[in-house]
């Protein structure tokens, strides 16, 4: 119990979906609870729509649950107001999505800065020096000055992954991070985020539907309507 | 909260990554911001110099006959318990109000040491007639040389010589209007219909032009031909004119006078009120229609970041997702409003310069040849101009960006990103 890094206790959503006039309520999440622990790798497997993505909104901060808790590293980010939760997400968690979501106007090396000056947490030269050295070790130490357009999409992917490390996060969130890629492009995905848990014990939790990914995890969560529906540990 | 530079860099990334829409509502700014600057200017310069001239050529304080309080009680009137008193004769008659034993007087207010010049001069009211034209005007006997150091005649003259006023008992002076109305030219003799009825014969010696509408309609003979036309004794004057030493203490110049003599004293400002009060007015309006140029401006401010907003709210979604507060995309939304406003404003106070000096350098026909000192639009110039009018766009586009950049932080990330699966 010690090394919980995240809690979820009774974690219950509802969405609210608008339709015309009426307003429809679905359940996603009705009652989980289940633990992460430090330096695990953990593959949240499921259906679309099985509430896996939800999940992990709710385990990142960005969304509140109805009722339950959430704890990360022994805090209750369901009771944090939302500068706290900024604050928070800034300093212990790293996100990666689907689609790369860099910002387009800045190069791979000012994106995977980003987090690092955000509210002066580090000085330029110090956030760019860390953010060469993060891309290097993504294998993009060539494209360093290139803007998103002028990367392919698993290039991009790994420029994500590497601002979302760049603050050394507890956690690193990851929300089909291969859905979008060439079975080649996911490949390097896989290797590199198994290599990070490994080498640098890197918490992990990443949601796919990828049977293959999944396999190569230390834990498998599979979700079905929002229920905990299996738990299997791998390693 | 710190304001960073990389909030900046973002603001100015998105900026310059919507250059055309970008460069039109700078331009709007700028455009806002020159004409304001022109407009105040222009307006400024023409009062100024309407000023500089009426202070020049005009009276700085008008005695006239008027008297400030009447103070021999007139009457007393019995009524219940007590006694009333009047001052004002109840029954009066329709004088013309005159200076009596002005040299008494003019020398009374020439002994004050801030007084620089004083000019007696009697004013009536006749008919002119010359050929087939027959018209009222407004006849003044003066001094001339006395009166030239206050109207300064003789460097306004059109035609014919100052000095031979002096020199000419029966001639006259015409300001340039009257003399227009009546085709007269130097040397012509034409007749003045005195109230009485008298008929006088007068010679034109001169046509001046000063400018000034209400001191063009006049015209001008020798004081004591003056006084006879009137019907005045030669010790009466209907005004003093005079100039002060120090323009400032002109107002203190005339309340020592109406101590001192009782008789009614004006400045220039008094007389001029009603004009300058119009400048204002006339200003007033053309600042209000150019307010509503840089509103519009504003609305492209406003326009460019509520795209920018709409436009960028998946880029808000992942910095709040990275840990960015609401507070730093405000700030990212808010710097975009004021780099703009302020690129902007010092485009428009550079093309504002440009223009004040092109239309300062414009030679103007003017219709009053001599009487301008210059023959170019009086342009006024001030650092205030320019830095009133950039503070007021600033002022605007921030207001303008206020809005989008509240939208800009209320995005919901999960909203957002769960929108794009």
């Amino acid at each position: 119990m010690e090394d919980a890094l995240i809690r979820l206790r009774n974690v219950k959503k509802e969405l609210a979906i608008r339709n015309g006039g009426e307003e429809i309520v679905t359940t996603i999440l009705p009652d989980i609870s289940f633990d992460i622990t430090r330096g695990e790798f953990t593959a949240i497997t499921g259906p679309s729509g099985s509430g896996k993505t939800t999940l992990l909104y709710l385990m990142g901060g960005l969304d509140k649950p109805n009722s339950g808790s959430v704890f990360l590293d022994n805090e209750e980010i369901s009771a944090m107001t939302e500068e706290e939760l900024a604050e928070m997400r800034n300093a212990k968690l790293g996100f990666v999505y689907q689609f790369h979501f860099l910002l387009p106007e800045f190069t791979a090396v000012e994106n995977v800065m980003m987090p690092m000056l955000a509210r002066g947490r580090a000085g330029v030269n110090e956030a760019r020096r860390r953010a060469v050295e993060l891309l290097s070790e993504m294998g993009l130490a060539d494209k360093l000055n290139n803007k998103p357009n002028q990367l392919s999409g698993g290039q991009q992917q790994r420029v994500a992954v590497a601002r979302a490390l760049a603050n050394h996060p507890m956690v690193l969130l990851a929300d089909e991070p291969t859905g979008n890629l060439d079975s080649k492009s996911a490949e390097v995905i896989y290797r590199l985020f198994a290599r990070l848990n490994e080498e640098t014990g890197q918490t992990i939790v990443v949601v796919t539907h990828d049977e293959h990914f999944a396999s190569e995890t230390g834990r498998i969560l599979h979700i079905l309507d929002g229920q905990l529906d299996s738990d299997r540990k791998l390693r | 909260m710190k304001f960073n530079y990389h909030l900046i860099m973002i603001a100015f990334r998105q900026l310059r990554n919507r250059k055309r829409q970008t460069f039109l509502t700078l331009l709007g700014i700028s455009v806002g911001v020159m004409v304001l600057i022109t407009a105040v200017s222009l307006m400024d310069g023409l009062l100024q110099s309407f000023i500089q001239k009426i202070v020049e050529i005009a009276p700085h304080v008008i005695v006239s006959g008027e008297k400030v309080k009447p103070t021999v009680p007139d009457q007393l009137v019995a009524s219940g318990n007590g006694t009333h008193v009047t001052f004002i004769k109840n029954v009066s008659r329709d004088d013309q109000e005159v200076i009596k034993n002005y040299p008494r007087v003019e020398s009374l207010i020439a002994s004050d040491s801030l007084v620089q010049l004083v000019s007696p001069s009697v004013s009536t009211d006749v008919i002119g007639m010359f050929g087939t034209v027959s018209e009222p005007i407004q006849l003044f006997g003066i001094i001339p040389h006395v009166e030239d150091g206050i109207e300064k005649f003789s460097q306004n003259m059109v035609s014919g010589n100052f000095d031979e006023l002096g020199r000419t008992p029966d001639g006259i002076m015409l300001g340039s209007t009257t003399a227009k109305d009546f085709t007269a030219q130097v040397g012509d003799r034409m007749q003045i219909v005195s109230p009485s009825g008298r008929i006088y014969s007068v010679r034109v010696v001169g046509i001046f032009m000063t400018g000034i509408n209400d001191i063009d309609d006049n015209c001008y003979v020798n004081i004591r031909l003056g006084q006879n036309i009137g019907g005045f004794s030669p010790d009466e004057a209907s005004n003093l004119y005079i100039r002060v030493k120090d323009l400032p203490k002109d107002t203190l110049v005339a309340k020592t006078i109406e101590r001192e003599t009782n008789y009614k004293a004006i400045t220039w400002e008094e007389k001029a009120a009603s004009v300058v009060a119009l400048f204002k007015m006339i200003s007033g309006i053309v600042y209000f229609l150019v307010f509503f140029v840089i509103m519009v401006a504003g609305f492209g401010v406003a326009n460019v970041l509520i795209t920018n907003v709409l436009e960028k709210a998946r880029d808000i979604a992942i910095l709040k997702s990275l840990g960015f507060k609401k507070s730093e995309i405000t700030w990212i939304y808010l710097a975009q409003g004021l780099i703009v406003a302020l690129v902007g404003a010092a485009v428009g106070c550079l093309l504002g310069y440009v223009l004040i000096e092109v239309m300062s350098s414009i030679p103007m026909a003017s219709s009053s040849a001599s009487a301008i000192r210059t023959d170019r639009l009086m342009m006024g110039k001030s650092p205030m101009y320019f830095i009133g009018a950039s503070m007021f766009a600033l002022i605007v586009s921030l207001i303008a960006a206020v809005g989008p950049s509240r939208n800009a932080a209320k995005v919901n990330p999960v909203e957002i990103l769960r929108g794009e699966r």
